[in-house]
């Protein structure tokens, strides 16, 4: 037989590991202890949902000694085994089922922004890791719309860099934009939507950032190998050069102790007589339902089903769902504007090359009184593969039969630009229960749950700055030299519904994401931003994350035991991030 | 169901000399490429995935003989193959009819929509009886333009018989789901990535010509050639620039872009 022949793998099959041996990426393996806690054992923290956030928390408070189990819906990942360079068979990866979605504009949930599976989302984000502007903090202040955060940008700008090394992120040394800061690893070389991206901006005078801010590593880091630009990001990066907390953060929390129950749906969160939480109910993989005691909740399960969480654990006392005091639990859910931009190009671009996300500009991203709308929006580079690229030529070109088969043959003479801009919180953008009453739908999971009923509707603001921020991203296109233009209307990412607020009567939960009306319930994700910026959310979420961390641990016992609200900042420990983060140098162009 | 049993259109022709064009193996620019021949640089578990798509026995287990009758002659208009040999077509309602069989869902519903199996129920007896009401033949019987004009009705939201059935769900979401449904199934074909220029699966190899279009050592350049559709078809004249509908477009719920 010849060497070259076609069915044999190169460099043969990979060795099969032990069962308890998960392999992260394709140089990382970690052994996954035995259960460490019982169910009628009080552990220190319990977290719902192992995501951006969750996998962040687990990680510190495990290496700070604590007690700590992560319950997450989804599987562990054995990301050789499980995870394939495949659109359809990575369906997987995200929040499949059912729910309910309407509004004037309704949203595309599931694949579009939701992971289940321990790493969540960060399995499956394109990995854009933008910080937060100064100003997102102060929204209201400045432009009289929206909400002010509780903290401001210096309070959590040790968070940011403290993070873009433990991911560690790849970007320009000088980074423009909001306040300017460098990256711990190079840019990334371009492909072809970028370099449609930086030709479009360049005729127009626009300055763009190329090759990041992304997680995605340009060298390689420990165990982690640099990026091979397949293009399958955000199909889960077998590579493991794409981070996600799966592989950043959750190998460090286990190797200290902290325990994850895979494929384990929390149903409810408990309330003793005291007013107090203390523990969660829990399906397990078999589907029995249990009960774990804990001393402190902490629920990081996005912005549908931390919200969702929260109603469901309705008992007497919070009859209107827990943390809901204010009224505004499931309320101001954000999306970010996300047209997809698509120009065709008479020479060859194959955008299936490189990873989706490797340039962007924040060129418009601050309110500029000259345009009749406040605040704005980013353009970034999309990469779809085929199938997503067939649903957006059905979307923007009302294509079908022999037409949808004409422009296919076209994939590769096509480039994809997206906007993402900022559309405002709203109350009436929401998330309710599909629980059959008060003209809500009727909707259950397989554990007789209701599902979450989400409503979301644009306002002015939002349709003239999608308006004015489409037709900037459609000249981009024609300056790089497309022959034609056209756009898909769509939205991406979730963010707020559990906001954190400076009094109790405007929001769910306090700036560390401890709920108003519960002293040892905590919310910590994406649910808790008071407004959305035009950055994803990604880092912003571990960032958060990370600072809570710190004020629990900076908070010793008092928060197991006291209902006092300390609101002094914590200091920011390093000495908790996983061991290899500081070894790297940081342009820091002043 | 068996391939010949799928009406056929009539050829492609060449624009210039209005000449037929004889099927392929293979359509697209990109003569001789073959993802499948790459298999061996592919991951253990997706190279096994892809094996099974290929090869898998096509059963239809969620359609009831009628209804598979009737979407099979839908899908045949929605992504037609008609310039493929019949050897090289991709079985598409098999795929969808195994989501619904096993009632893999995308994640959500919209609020004006029933379930998804419910809706390709009513639109499997929908199409039937539009074909009945329309011609007084079913649908898989109509002519190939007559199947199209139906479909084309749909797309535009304008039945012209069996109102009472489409009036039970949101059309144009009823017609997103569908479509969405069959590409979704096409272009998960390595036959499709061949037709393309799509590189398929890239782990552990990777890429490396990132930028100009440049193709791999392995892969192939691009070779075009004109084709226009068949005579007796219409749906490559079907173009409706959704381009700043903005606010009506539905949305089609794919991957998160970024």
């Amino acid at each position: 037989m010849s060497l070259f022949e076609h069915n044999r793998p190169v460099g043969g099959p990979f060795e099969k590991p032990k069962d308890d041996v998960h392999r992260l990426g394709s140089m990382q393996q970690i052994k996954v202890p035995p259960p460490r806690f019982k169910d009628t054992d009080v552990i220190d923290f319990a977290i719902v949902g192992v995501g951006s956030a969750g996998g962040v928390l687990l990680q510190r408070l495990a290496r700070a000694g604590f007690k700590v189990v992560g319950f997450e819906a989804g599987p562990f990942w054995d990301t050789e085994r499980d995870w394939v360079s495949d659109e359809t068979g990575s369906h997987k990866l995200y929040w499949n089922d059912l729910r309910i979605t309407g509004g004037e504009h309704p949203l595309a949930l599931g694949a579009n922004n939701s992971g289940k599976g321990v790493g969540g989302g960060s399995v499956h984000w394109a990995a854009f890791v933008p910080r937060f502007h100064p100003s997102d903090f102060e929204v209201y202040t400045r432009d009289g719309v929206g909400a002010d955060w509780p903290i401001t940008y210096e309070d959590i700008e040790p968070y940011y860099d403290l993070l873009e090394q433990e991911i560690p992120v790849a970007g320009p040394a000088w980074y423009p934009w909001g306040k300017p800061h460098g990256h711990p690893y190079a840019p990334h070389p371009m492909g072809g939507v970028g370099d449609t991206l930086i030709e479009g901006c360049s005729k127009l005078g626009i300055r763009v950032s190329a090759g990041g801010p992304v997680a995605i590593l340009s060298a390689s880091h420990g165990d982690r190998p640099h990026c091979i630009y397949r293009g399958f990001c955000i199909q889960g990066c077998k590579v493991g050069a794409k981070a996600s907390t799966l592989i950043t953060h959750v190998p460090d929390a286990l190797n200290n102790g902290a325990e994850i129950r895979d494929c384990c749906m929390v149903s409810r969160v408990s309330m003793d007589k005291d007013g107090r939480a203390d523990g969660v109910f829990y399906f397990d993989a078999e589907g029995k339902e249990r009960f774990q005691r804990a001393r402190v909740v902490i629920v990081s399960g996005y912005a549908l089903e931390t919200p969702r969480l929260l109603l469901n654990s309705a008992c007497p006392g919070h009859e209107r769902g827990l943390a809901n005091s204010s009224g505004t639990l499931g309320k101001y859910l954000m999306a970010q504007a996300g047209n997809v931009i698509l120009g065709r190009f008479e020479n060859l671009v194959r955008m299936y090359k490189a990873p989706p996300a490797h340039a962007l500009t924040e060129e418009f991203y601050e309110t500029d009184p000259k345009r009749d709308f406040a605040r704005g929006f980013a353009v970034q580079t999309v990469g779809p593969l085929p199938i997503a690229f067939a649903k957006q030529m059905m979307a923007s070109k009302g294509v079908w039969g022999w037409a949808m088969r004409r422009n296919m043959m076209d994939y590769n003479h096509w480039s994809a630009l997206g906007l993402l801009g900022e559309i405002l919180p709203w109350e009436d953008n929401r998330i309710e229960l599909a629980d059959g009453r008060d003209g809500r739908q009727d909707a259950r999971d397989r554990f007789g749950l209701p599902v979450a009923q989400v409503t979301f509707s644009l306002k002015d603001n939002d349709k003239k700055m999608i308006e004015f921020g489409k037709n900037k991203v459609m000249e981009i296109m024609w300056a790089a030299g497309a022959g034609e233009v056209v756009q898909e209307s769509r939205y991406a990412h979730l963010v707020g519904a559990c906001r954190m607020s400076k009094t109790p009567d405007a929001g769910v939960c306090d700036k560390f994401g401890r709920t108003w009306d519960v002293p040892n319930l905590f919310v910590m994700d994406g649910s808790v931003m008071p407004t959305q910026g035009s950055a994803n959310p990604g880092l912003t979420i571990q960032a958060l994350a990370a600072r809570t961390a710190d004020y629990l641990i900076s908070q010793h016992e008092a928060i197991f035991t006291s209902s006092r609200r300390d609101m002094t900042e914590p200091p920011c420990r390093k000495s908790l991030a996983p061991p290899g983060t500081f070894t790297r140098g940081i342009p820091h162009l002043r | 169901m068996a391939q010949d049993q799928h009406k056929e259109s009539l050829p492609l022709t060449h624009p210039a000399t209005g000449r037929p064009l004889p099927k392929r193996e293979q359509p697209g620019y990109y003569p001789g490429f073959s993802t499948l021949k790459q298999k061996r640089y592919w991951d253990a578990a997706t190279r096994k995935l892809i094996e099974e798509r290929v090869s898998r026995e096509k059963a239809i287990r969620f359609f009831t003989p009628e209804e598979a009758r009737t979407m099979e002659a839908v899908v045949d208009r929605m992504l037609p193959q008609d310039d493929r040999i019949k050897e090289r077509r991709v079985h598409i309602l098999p795929e969808i009819d195994d989501r619904l069989y096993h009632d893999r869902l995308d994640g959500y519903r919209f609020e004006d929509m029933p379930p998804d199996q419910d809706a390709y129920r009513i639109g499997a007896r929908a199409f039937e009886q539009m074909a009945q009401t329309l011609h007084g033949r079913a649908f898989h019987e109509l002519t190939v333009r007559e199947q199209e004009e139906i479909l084309k009705s749909i797309h535009q939201a304008k039945p012209q018989a069996a109102q009472e059935l489409w009036k039970q769900m949101n059309i144009e979401r009823f017609w997103t789901l569908l479509l969405a449904d069959v590409v979704t199934a096409y272009y998960a074909h390595p036959w499709a990535w061949d037709e393309v220029g799509f590189g398929g699966p890239a782990y552990p190899r990777g890429y490396m010509r990132l930028e100009e279009g440049e193709p791999e050592p392995w892969e192939v350049e691009e070779q075009r050639y004109e084709w226009d559709a068949p005579a007796d078809t219409i749906s490559d004249a079907e173009e409706m620039h959704a381009q700043g509908a903005g606010e009506h477009q539905v949305h089609s719920g794919q991957a998160g872009t970024h």
